[in-house]
């Protein structure tokens, strides 16, 4: 499991760390606020033969590559449901625009087989439980409204398969999960697929034109129109941590390794946009699509010794009879100051209330993040 | 891909659907025959495997609608026991957990190969009981623990169970932390508290327009849609959480709604924690 990869830290550096990060404001070894988050540089479309790539590279020196492809994939027909029978519709081919609209009924159906993800991290075998972990992750994200895969659907028999491949480039130097999660939101956000010609339930025909094909995200379009348009974005995920009473954000490997508690938060931010005259923004809303405890790696550290215990110090180092074992017992469950214990049991539930009400606050870290993302020019 | 074994093809068939005269009928009780906060009953026992250290099965029991089976699940727990030479030194007891369904547990037939569902719950359940074994007492040493599941909790009767493989995999997991828990009682190792798992889900059971409602461990073919779902593991007597795992959709704005998901998550866990007792004193006393 990437998480709990052993940091080489002592326990007094553990110790050292865990009270740093728990004064008021934190310090943290890097010098960032509990908030920020480490800062990245990111391009799109640097894969020309995907439908949707990106790239993106933290500062210290971890960098991942999504590229996303698409194949047409005939929808399987269960029995039970309706039977597709070829017609010659009319106004058929207006499902795709109009099929949500009308009259509130969306004929569009997803399944979630149809979005494949695989994780490759360099030093671990494709089949490690930590990789499999952080694509349940990832896809559970993109698949918790069930709202994503309806974009794939093309007509009633067939949909677009969607193969989502992470790669990262650099060996895992702090949990890959929030750099994952944003390439992966890059990609998506530059992935387009060919404009369809063909009209209702024929074989699907595409244009050839690539630069006709629309966006799978589609751009906020800055209309002068008075209706409402949401556009809605891909889901982030974010990695939070909490120690002491503090709530730290986007957490090193260093800073993982004192965690009381380690949450991963996925999100997503739809922005519904009243044209009138101006783009008058309405706010960004979010919506919460998944939490997830990741099991912090300091639970597998090693603990220190408090100088009343160790023998180099002049503790005594008699026969150890039942009483030594009964009085060691009691010792292990009081905590000295200065020296560090891996944390036992789990984390009060108003811990992780405060950590997911910390993520989803208005204007908070994840408007930050989505804000900078827009940012990125698609290329 | 299973090489090892002469593989039938994948997908060729459906799963089939039978279409008897009786099932118009059941299609028309479907409903939650439960009140909302009430958990369905289990049965737990330990020590049913001699030759392990520690072993425990669960079997939740089959709701009023014939045709829906229960939740069965069998776990072993073989430890501790020293870790090979050639591992690296460990302050702590390395654990290392199991999930596999049967090939024949659901619907779709699962492979023998554990696929990437089955190591995600692994994983979930190494995040619950490693908060509440203490790990410090066995340095340098081990613990298996291997739960099969030898019935999922599905609906057999309908022929579409789409998108409820996701919801049957959270009262699969609270399965398995509830039973794993008492197995590791069940070998001695040596916990701050009996860990148990709890789901609760918002569920919309009358058409799109209706107000959700949350219900303590749901069966899905039982509630029209299943907007949310959480599987919390819980240890009583500190108040305290040792995994969460939330997937649904629920507006921020809403906190409300999440916490009291949560809430209700801790409440199912405690019922299953007053099983998980009662089956251990009765073991001992």
């Amino acid at each position: 499991m990437a998480s709990s990869q052993h940091v080489l830290l002592s326990p007094a550096e553990l110790a050292y760390l865990h009270a740093s990060l728990s004064l008021t404001p934190p310090i943290r070894p890097d010098g960032r606020t509990p908030i920020q988050f480490r800062p990245l540089s990111a391009e799109t479309g640097i894969l020309p033969g995907t439908n949707g790539s990106a790239r993106i590279c933290f500062a210290d020196g971890t960098e991942a590559i999504v590229g996303v492809k698409a194949d047409v994939e005939r929808t399987a027909q269960r029995p039970g449901e309706e039977t597709v029978f070829l017609e010659g519709g009319a106004g058929d081919d207006e499902d795709d625009q109009e099929g949500e609209t009308k009259e509130g009924v969306d004929k569009r159906k997803g399944d979630a087989s149809w979005v494949e993800m695989t994780v490759e991290i360099p030093g671990l075998r494709d089949d490690d439980s930590g990789t499999a972990f952080l694509a349940a992750m990832l896809s559970e994200a993109l698949l918790a409204d069930g709202e994503f895969v309806k974009r794939l659907w093309i007509n009633r028999r067939f949909h677009w398969k969607l193969y989502l491949d992470i790669i990262l480039i650099s060996p895992p130097l702090s949990y890959p999960l929030p750099l994952l999660s944003l390439t992966t939101h890059l990609a998506l956000l530059s992935t387009r697929l060919p404009r369809l010609k063909s009209e209702g339930d024929e074989d699907p025909f595409f244009d050839d034109d690539w630069a006709a094909a629309p966006y799978l995200f589609p751009r906020p379009a800055h209309t002068t129109t008075t209706t409402t348009t949401t556009t809605t974005r891909p889901p982030i995920t974010l990695l939070v941590m909490a120690v002491g009473n503090n709530i730290i954000f986007d957490p090193s490997k260093e800073e993982l390794a004192v965690a009381d508690v380690a949450l991963a938060v996925s999100v997503a931010g739809s922005t519904a946009e009243t044209g009138k005259g101006e783009a008058e923004e309405a706010g960004r809303r979010l919506r919460l699509l998944s939490v997830r405890t990741i099991d912090p790696p300091s639970r597998l550290t090693p603990p220190g010794i408090a100088n009343a215990a160790n023998t180099a110090y002049g503790a005594s180092n008699g026969a150890v009879g039942t009483q030594k074992m009964l009085e060691a017992r009691t010792a292990e469950a009081e905590a000295v100051e200065g020296v560090w214990r891996a944390p036992r049991g789990g984390a009060k539930r108003m811990v992780l209330g405060a950590l997911v009400q910390k993520v989803l606050e208005r204007g908070g870290v994840v408007d930050e993040v989505l804000d900078a993302l827009e940012g990125v020019e698609l290329g | 891909m299973d090489r090892r074994r002469i593989n039938g093809p994948s997908g060729a068939t459906i799963p089939p659907v039978f279409d008897d005269a009786g099932s118009q009928d059941l299609a028309s009780v479907k409903s939650r025959s439960r009140p909302p906060n009430a958990t369905r009953k289990m049965y737990l026992r330990t020590g049913v495997t001699p030759s392990a250290s520690g072993s425990a099965y669960l079997e939740i029991a089959t709701s009023a609608k014939p045709g829906v089976s229960g939740l069965k699940l069998n776990c072993s727990v073989h430890g501790p026991r020293s870790l090979p030479r050639s591992a690296p030194f460990s302050p702590h007891i390395v654990l290392s957990t199991h999930v596999k369904y049967a090939p024949f547990s659901t619907q779709q037939r699962r492979g023998y190969l554990r696929d990437p569902s089955e190591r995600d719950l692994a994983i979930h359940l190494e995040a619950a009981l490693r908060g509440a074994i203490i790990a410090d007492r066995w340095p340098k040493s081990g613990v298996d623990i291997i739960i099969s599941i030898v019935e999922g909790d599905q609906d057999r009767e309908t022929s579409k169970s789409q998108g409820d493989e996701v919801w049957d995999m959270m009262n699969a997991l609270s399965g398995c932390i509830t039973v794993a828990a008492a197995a590791l009682a069940d070998a001695g190792i040596d916990c701050v508290d009996t860990v148990a798992g709890g789901v609760a889900a918002l569920v919309q059971d009358a058409g799109d327009d209706s107000t959700p409602s949350i219900v303590v461990d749901p069966i899905p073919s039982e509630h029209g849609k299943i907007l949310a779902a959480c599987c919390v593991a819980y240890l009583p007597t500190r108040d305290e959480v040792t995994n969460l795992w939330f997937r649904g959709d629920l507006p921020a704005s809403d906190m409300d709604l999440y916490t009291s998901l949560v809430e209700n998550g801790i409440r199912a866990s405690k019922n299953a924690n007053c099983v998980l007792i009662d089956c251990l004193t009765e073991t001992v006393g």
